[in-house]
């Protein structure tokens, strides 16, 4: 596939700090792409130099197969809807979204069509003549994607653009949003530390920290198959163990020992021989807690261990699990009130039990990603 | 009368007190005075006249009141050249340098005013180092002086002015939302387009009070045209100490000072009915 | 994005244009020469000079009389006015806003003129007491703004706060309003007390003969063309004791380091 929108060997340095380094990125035409990763990894500064707020100190941004580095914003195709929506407090909404369109010396009809076909695709017809002020988050936002998109750019550009709103509503309009992508068809690069909007708006989402790209692929691929131990723990919680290949089973399958917790049955989804060192990420909602020892396939681990503390957050609950050495995180949804077994309590005896290829072996592990995991293991 | 009336009465007496005896009795006083005759040795005569009233028919006056206005308006817009572009940089500074920035806008108000004019005296005179540079540039000729005109008075006006019209913008322009500039240039405005059309129309209000400061005190003007302007920059508030202290006619000066008094309050009173129609 | 350079450049060549007079002025109070415009060498001459001037010396204690009493006064009914205008919403208060607003944009002549039409009118004597109530006047509103600015950035829990540990209404107020709001006062009594000093215009309506504040002084010197370098050193020393009062304001109100 072509890509649309290509950063070449970016780098951007503020005093001693690097906010990007040296990123090479591809995002294709009519792709919901979204850059994603803690503040202060990068993402916006990526996304500032895609607007031309912001010039690369090396490297080039291309669009459409020219070299825009050198354009400063308002010559630029590409339109922004900022997080605090930026909308002009002494203009109206129609103003507001005809800002561009007068800049550029539209014709007066074409102008109020423009307006008028914007006004329509955001539901916001009847408050056109009101003041910013007077609309509530949810509008405002809604004005600012109107009055990006009024000026058909090639790439629209979105800082956060929920960021200020409460959950439900965001909920709301990230399905507003997707429709309207599916509308338009033109490129949305969408900025977000938030990984649930991430993952239900984009088609492909490049993972970002400390200024480099750390995985780029499907929502899918991210959250299965997280390249390193950051993304497997940035998005959605994770349980890392570390181990040694003791022997290979066959070829899709391996035996690692994991001091102080046993030996487990692992999924060669890397290429893996005797005696390496791997790190192995295991989702919390793979595991199956059970009270009664679990029957198992050659395939499967099932370990025995007790629990140590249980949240309940409705839809599911999360147990800790202490397995020897380790305490590993276990999630269980409810679907039925009435359940036939009563659940594990504090202090009970269990197993928890998961399939080889429901982990998954890591590329890169750092210690420190430990640490966006919710109760940290503490041994 | 229930408690908290007491207490708020009496908490308003004393501010109101002072205020009710010297200010509005006085601004008064300055109308009632305007009807009064005056005595030939400076006094104000008992009884009533119109005489002083008849005065303000004087056929010098509209050319007067014109030339108030002028340099006022004037000053101000200079003021407010200089200002919003001072103001826009202040705000965009760290904060650390915007305090230094603005203590260093601050200091020379708390420089005495009558110096700070005496200075300029100084630098404008006919045989100092200004005028004798511009004449070697034949930029003014011989005889022309830099003292004594219009320009001399709105210059100095400008410089006296300047910090007042800086400190409104600057408050006006710290609490802009800059992302409205980044707005504009993403839309396709230019950096001096995005200025006018976005940031002038977010600092209104500090544009309206630099305007007011800068404008009516100008009206009022007596020590700047005194000191560096001549008998053809005379403004109302010299005509007012001249019939004050030179021809000792209280009255006169008493409806002159009516007559201001009412052009000063002319703008304030359009300010106050757009502000009743930006809440309506 | 490359900011434009415009505002910059203004801004830099605004604080030039500030301070090139007062520089001007300086360096002249050291001209060994009568005239500004020809350099004499260097001399203290001027300031020696200026030492010998007893009714500068005069006229100056005068001006720093008038400018503490006006000061001390106007903080008291300024913070009075401000408490009661930030309190209450009445039309009693609006007529009071009204009176409070009206020095800070009356042009001083008209201040000047209508303060002394009260005084000719009630056949009061011109004098340092007459100087003194106008600049109260002013000064008053002066302060109320400044201290209305503060109290509207007061938050009144930490009151509900003291009367909920045990004080009574007196006690919070002496203990916690008052102490956290006497920078606001100060802040405004310093403004009260540089504006009394600086004041020209409307001393001079409402001066009485031989009554000279050291504006109206320097004006008649000036206007007399009398010892003309004469007042600039007496400029420069001004100049100095603003800048060390500034320079140890600055200091005493630098906010304590903050970790980021």
């Amino acid at each position: 596939m072509a890509s649309y929108l290509r950063f070449e060997n970016v780098t951007r340095r503020f005093g001693s700090f690097t906010a990007v380094n040296n990123v090479t990125l591809d995002i294709e035409h009519g792709e919901t792409f979204s850059l994603l990763g803690p503040s202060g990894c990068g993402k916006t500064t990526l996304l500032r130099m895609a607007a031309g707020f912001d010039k690369p100190d090396e490297g080039r941004v291309l669009l459409d197969g020219k070299d825009i580095t050198p354009l400063p914003p308002e010559q630029r195709p590409v339109n922004t809807v900022f997080q605090s929506y930026a909308l002009f407090p002494h203009l109206s909404i129609r103003d507001n979204i005809a800002f561009g369109p007068k800049i550029a010396k539209w014709a007066p009809e074409k102008i109020s069509r423009g307006v008028d076909e914007m006004l329509e695709l955001v539901d916001l017809k009847a408050h056109a003549d009101k003041k910013p002020s007077q609309l509530s988050g949810g509008q405002k936002q809604r004005v600012a994607l109107a009055r990006a998109l009024v000026n058909k750019p090639k790439v629209l550009l979105l800082d956060e653009p929920l960021a200020a709103l409460d959950l439900k509503l965001r909920q709301r309009l990230l399905v507003e949003l997707d429709a309207i992508h599916d509308e338009v068809g033109i490129t949305f690069i969408y900025v977000t530390h938030d990984q649930g909007e991430a993952m239900s708006i984009s088609d492909r989402i490049a993972v970002m920290n400390k200024g480099v790209i750390e995985q780029v692929g499907p929502p899918v691929q991210i959250y299965e198959a997280p390249r390193t131990s950051f993304v497997a723990a940035f998005i959605g919680d994770t349980n890392f163990l570390d181990g040694k290949i003791i022997d290979c089973i066959d070829s899709r399958f391996s035996r690692c020992e994991v001091k102080g917790f046993g030996s487990i049955v692992i999924d060669n989804d890397k290429p893996v021989s005797k005696g390496d060192r791997v790190h192995l990420s295991l989702r919390p909602e793979k595991l199956i807690v059970s009270r009664e020892q679990p029957t198992t396939k050659e395939t499967d681990n099932a370990i025995a261990g007790k629990v140590e503390d249980v949240i309940y957050y409705g839809s599911h609950t999360r147990y800790w699990v202490r397995c020897g050495d380790w305490k590993l995180c276990a999630e269980m949804q409810h679907r039925q009130y009435q359940l036939d077994e009563t659940p594990p309590k504090w202090g009970d005896q269990v197993w928890l039990k998961w399939h080889a290829n429901d982990g998954f072996l890591l590329e890169q592990y750092r210690e420190e990603d430990e640490g966006m995991l919710t109760l940290p293991d503490a041994v | 009368m229930n408690k908290e009336r007491k207490a708020e009465i009496l908490s308003t007496l004393p501010s109101l007190g002072w205020l009710v005896m010297f200010v509005l009795i006085p601004v008064i006083t300055i109308f009632a005075i305007a009807f009064r005759p005056a005595l030939p040795a400076g006094g104000i005569g008992e009884g009533w006249s119109l005489d002083a009233l008849k005065a303000l028919g004087d056929p010098s006056y509209p050319a007067l009141f014109a030339r108030t206005i002028i340099i006022s308006g004037l000053t101000t817009l200079a003021c407010l050249a200089a200002g919003l572009p001072a103001a826009y940089a202040m705000a965009r500074l760290t904060p650390a340098w915007r305090s230094r920035m603005l203590l260093l806008v601050i200091v020379p108000f708390w420089t005495n005013f009558v110096i700070r004019v005496f200075a300029w005296q100084q630098i404008l005179h006919a045989e100092g180092y200004v005028a004798k540079f511009l004449r070697s540039l034949h930029i003014i000729g011989e005889n022309d002086r830099l003292l004594g005109n219009t320009f001399a008075v709105v210059l100095v006006s400008f410089y006296t002015y300047l910090p007042f019209a800086i400190l409104p913008l600057f408050a006006a322009a710290e609490k802009f939302d800059f992302g409205l500039l980044d707005a504009a240039r993403d839309l396709g405005a230019k950096a001096g387009k995005a200025f006018f059309a976005v940031f002038v129309p977010g600092i209104k209000q500090g544009i309206i009070t630099a305007f007011l400061v800068v404008f009516i005190p100008n009206l009022g003007s007596y020590v700047v045209p005194d000191m560096v302007g001549g008998t053809g920059t005379q403004m109302i508030g010299n005509k007012i100490a001249q019939r004050n202290f030179t021809d000792r006619n209280l009255p006169e000066a008493a409806a002159l000072s009516g007559a201001l008094a009412l052009l000063v309050l002319a703008p304030m009173f359009i300010r106050r009915r757009e502000k009743t129609a930006a809440t309506a | 994005m490359r900011p434009s350079k415009v505002p910059l450049i203004t801004l830099i060549l605004v604080l030039v244009f500030f301070y090139l007079p007062i520089g001007f002025l300086v360096m002249n109070s050291f001209n060994k020469s009568r005239y500004a415009s020809n350099w004499g060498g260097f001399s203290t001459y001027w300031y020696e000079r200026l030492w010998e001037r007893t009714d500068i010396l005069a006229a100056l204690g005068n001006s720093v009389k008038i400018a503490t009493m006006a000061s001390l006064l106007s903080m008291v009914l300024g913070t009075a006015a401000a408490f009661a205008l930030e309190r209450y919403k009445s039309k009693l208060q609006d007529a009071h806003r009204l009176l409070v607003t009206v020095p800070l944009v009356l042009p001083d002549i008209l201040m000047g003129m209508s303060l002394l039409l009260l005084f000719v009118s009630f056949g009061a004597q011109l004098s340092l007491y007459t100087i003194t109530i106008a600049h109260v006047t002013f000064c008053l509103s002066y302060v109320a703004l400044v201290v209305q600015a503060r109290l509207q950035d007061f938050d009144f829990n930490v009151v509900e706060a003291a009367r909920d540990l045990g004080a009574t209404k007196t006690q919070a107020f002496i203990k916690v309003t008052l102490p956290l709001l006497a920078p606001g006062i100060f802040a405004g009594g310093l403004l009260a007390f540089t504006l009394s000093i600086d004041d020209y215009v409307i001393t001079y309506f409402v001066k009485g003969p031989g009554s000279d504040t050291l504006p109206t002084l320097v004006y008649s010197m000036i206007k007399k063309s009398k010892d003309l370098p004469v007042i600039n050193a007496l400029s420069s020393l001004m100049l100095l004791v603003t800048f060390a009062v500034v320079a140890v304001s600055q200091r005493l109100t630098r906010p304590p380091a903050t970790p980021s």
